[in-house]
């Protein structure tokens, strides 16, 4: 009897300790029952609830779509989750190793070779009947934006906002001092030299792939081979390249390494520091609501380059993760949010570019933008976006890119010569291709 | 319930048949059963998972494909081919040698003149301690905005008339930048901790050697620092054990960088996590993990002594 008792406690310590660690891994359970829901029938009869992860922050053109599509689609509920870049980032790594995924995710497209590589995310082609609101995927985008978007023959994003980036120049000390925006390399010398004023005025320096891989390509250079086996980054036109931006820094002196102790860019626009600088199309609206005073004296250009345009090709993304549950409604959100109308608000609400080439052309988004003097900015970018290019599809990209920026580091430190930082990033680089 | 818990107690069964583990258990099962609640959820929350862990450093695991048995390959690949991970390896070593030199001293010398009977002595006790409650975070964001081009140091610098310090991002000087941030944060504790320890000291030990004319600094080494002696320990087990994890500093100040130069242990583990490298990810922890099994081992040794 003594011993049935003590079996009875112990038993019960037991329940409760198994029933607080079921209650801590909650995952497991609902997908078993949910995976039923995704045949096609079954999700069509009942409400469905699809989570949606948003990093836009305060200007976002996502949120504002949320109540119109719960409208127009009653047996669809959306949960909706602001988000900031980095937390996206993270809890979309955690999810995707075990956790409740979001159905629809906003990601920025520099995760999309380390995501897709993993197959994290659905493909959107048979999802979609391989159109996107009755316009074939090739011809709703440019075709490098289709490529920044495809891996493995899978559609695996649609791209709701675009990122190339082109040169923002002090149009109104270019006045004074009657220059025209430069278009080669070396007017950008030239012209740099005539602007700057001691450590005032200068054309802003980055230590990271985006910058550099922008000259590499306009050098007619290459970061990796066109199938992707080999690093090239360290090719005689990409070492002349990053030699000609270094000089901008450490010989001519006239640009200004903008590393992160520099604060805030807008800050170095606002006390003089940066006369030039080369950057996306959403920095037009963070331009706007930070330096309202600076309206008109900016302009757009393209960037100037030696032998061909080039930028790298980025934006943001909508995704269905692989493992969500919802994906026919979770398409439809994505679809909707990609209609014309809805496209614009990506420009009216967040500044930034949308990416259908037809939303990008629309009267609504191209217009004369009195802040850039008058001029259509938008314009220089949809012309910048014909040459980009996306970052390469390879799982070990993150690698690649830190031994590339690290490389930029040590070249604008003086530490080792761009051939050598170069064949050094090259080599680590080829190590990580080929693991 | 309780009640007849206590005469199961008392009654207890008949000496003899049954094995004496067995009466022991009955005797103490009580007991016994309000140890099992924290232990199995520190089985469940702590150790599985801290052997699943050890299952996944041995693979290549990305949490999405299968894991990929490669045995010690992941240790043999930090150990001897990545110098990402040497680089941090030694520059978390700085960072515990450099902190651990100062932090403690700082911290020993305020208390020593915190120890005498100055005026406002609460005042300063809770000036040095404040910067310990302080989020570590919130510490760091402010000494950013101090070492930034045109932050306070290099605004002093300029007025000087000398040129401004890359504090952060010239790889000269970014460690020990870091490491000046984590010590002004930090020694507040050391210096509370050895308050409390000279407090105790008793006042009779300093009376008889001032009788047989011992003067302050024979003082403080024949009397002071051996009392000490094992709150210094303490001091230095709890600190490098802290230090080795630093990480808040660096994802704060400087993300690892420049050109790696404030990369420590845990944070390119938690690169490595980020990237989804969590076999890798996991032998790091587990490199770690001996580190300081080590020097946990070598300073019990080391108070036990005497």
């Amino acid at each position: 009897m003594n011993s049935k008792k003590f079996l009875f406690s112990l038993a019960i310590v037991l329940a409760l300790v198994l029933s607080a660690c079921a209650g801590a891994t909650p995952t497991t359970q609902p997908q078993a029952p949910a995976q039923a829901d995704t045949q096609a029938p079954a999700a069509s009869q009942g409400e469905v609830t699809i989570t949606v992860w948003d990093y836009y922050g305060e200007a976002t053109p996502v949120k504002p779509l949320v109540e119109p599509f719960m409208k127009e689609y009653p047996n669809i509920k959306i949960k909706y989750e602001a988000l900031d870049w980095d937390t996206t980032l993270e809890k979309l790594n955690v999810v995707m190793t075990g956790g409740t995924p979001p159905d629809v995710a906003t990601v920025d497209m520099t995760w999309l070779p380390h995501f897709a590589a993993l197959g994290a995310f659905s493909d959107l082609k048979p999802l979609s009947g391989g159109q996107l609101n009755g316009v074939a995927w090739q011809d709703a985008y440019t075709p490098g934006a289709l490529s920044a978007i495809t891996y493995n023959d899978q559609i695996v994003a649609a791209l709701y906002d675009f990122d190339v980036y082109a040169l923002y120049y002090r149009a109104d000390l270019f006045e004074q001092k009657g220059l025209q925006p430069p278009k080669t390399w070396d007017e950008l010398v030239t012209v740099a030299k005539q602007v700057a004023e001691g450590d005032k005025y200068l054309y802003e320096w980055d230590p990271d792939t985006f910058h550099g891989s922008q000259w590499i390509y306009e050098n007619g250079g290459q970061l990796l081979s066109p199938d992707n086996t080999q690093v090239v980054f360290n090719s005689p036109e990409a070492v002349d390249a990053i030699q000609f931006y270094t000089d901008l820094l450490l010989k001519e002196k006239v640009a200004i390494n903008w590393t992160t102790d520099q604060g805030e860019r807008i800050q170095g626009l606002k006390d003089g520091r940066i006369a030039m600088f080369s950057d996306g199309p959403y920095n037009m609206g963070i331009m706007k609501s930070a330096a309202p005073e600076m309206a008109g004296q900016w302009k757009v250009a393209l960037h100037p380059y030696s032998k061909q345009p080039g930028s790298y090709l980025g934006g943001t993304g909508l995704v269905i993760p692989s493992t969500s549950q919802q994906k026919e409604a979770a398409w439809k959100f994505i679809e909707y949010a990609m209609r014309m109308e809805n496209q614009v608000g990506v420009f009216t609400y967040a500044g930034a570019a949308p990416a259908l080439t037809a939303a990008l052309e629309s009267p609504e988004v191209n217009i004369e933008d009195p802040y850039f003097g008058g001029q259509k900015a938008f314009a220089v970018f949809l012309e910048t976006m014909k040459t980009a290019k996306p970052f390469p599809y390879v799982r070990s990209w993150n690698d690649i890119d830190e031994a590339f920026t690290n490389a930029m580091q040590e070249v604008s430190l003086g530490q080792k010569s761009v051939k050598d930082a170069l064949d050094e990033a090259a080599a680590t680089s080829t190590d990580a291709l080929n693991k | 319930m309780t009640s007849e818990q206590i005469t199961i107690g008392k009654s207890g069964a008949p000496p003899g048949a049954r094995p004496r583990w067995l009466k022991f258990i009955r005797k103490y099962y009580i007991a016994y059963l309000f140890i099992a609640v924290p232990l199995l959820s520190m089985i469940a929350f702590l150790y599985i998972p801290m052997i699943i862990s050890f299952w996944w450093s041995l693979n290549d695991y990305s949490g999405l494909q299968a894991a990929r048995f490669i045995g010690l390959g992941n240790y043999i690949e930090l150990l001897t081919h990545d110098k990402v991970f040497t680089k941090s390896l030694v520059n978390t070593t700085l960072f515990v040698l450099m902190g651990m030199g100062i932090g403690p001293t700082l911290g020993l010398l305020t208390a020593l003149l915190l120890n005498q009977k100055a005026r406002f002595q609460t005042l300063f006790r809770t000036a040095y301690f404040l910067p310990v409650m302080t989020s570590l975070v919130v510490v760091a964001t402010i000494w950013v905005m101090l070492y930034n081009q045109n932050g306070l140091f290099n605004t002093i610098l300029v007025d000087l008339g000398l040129s401004r310090v890359g504090w952060l991002s010239d790889p000269r000087y970014s460690l020990f930048s870091v490491v000046i941030a984590s010590v002004w944060q930090g020694f507040g504790f050391e210096t509370v901790v050895f308050l409390a320890a000279l407090q105790s000291i008793p006042k009779e030990f300093y009376e008889a050697a001032m009788i047989d004319g011992a003067g302050a600094m024979q003082r403080f080494w024949y009397i002071t620092l051996p009392s000490l002696r094992p709150v210094i320990v303490f001091v230095y087990i709890i600190g490098i054990i802290g230090s080795y994890q630093v990480f808040d500093q660096v994802y704060v100040m400087t993300s690892g960088g420049p050109v790696y130069s404030t990369s420590t242990i845990v944070y390119y583990l938690f690169t490595k996590f980020r990237d989804l490298r969590l076999g890798y990810a996991s032998a790091i922890a587990y490199i770690l993990f001996a580190i300081l099994v080590i020097f946990s081992y070598l300073q019990m040794r080391l108070s036990r002594e005497r």
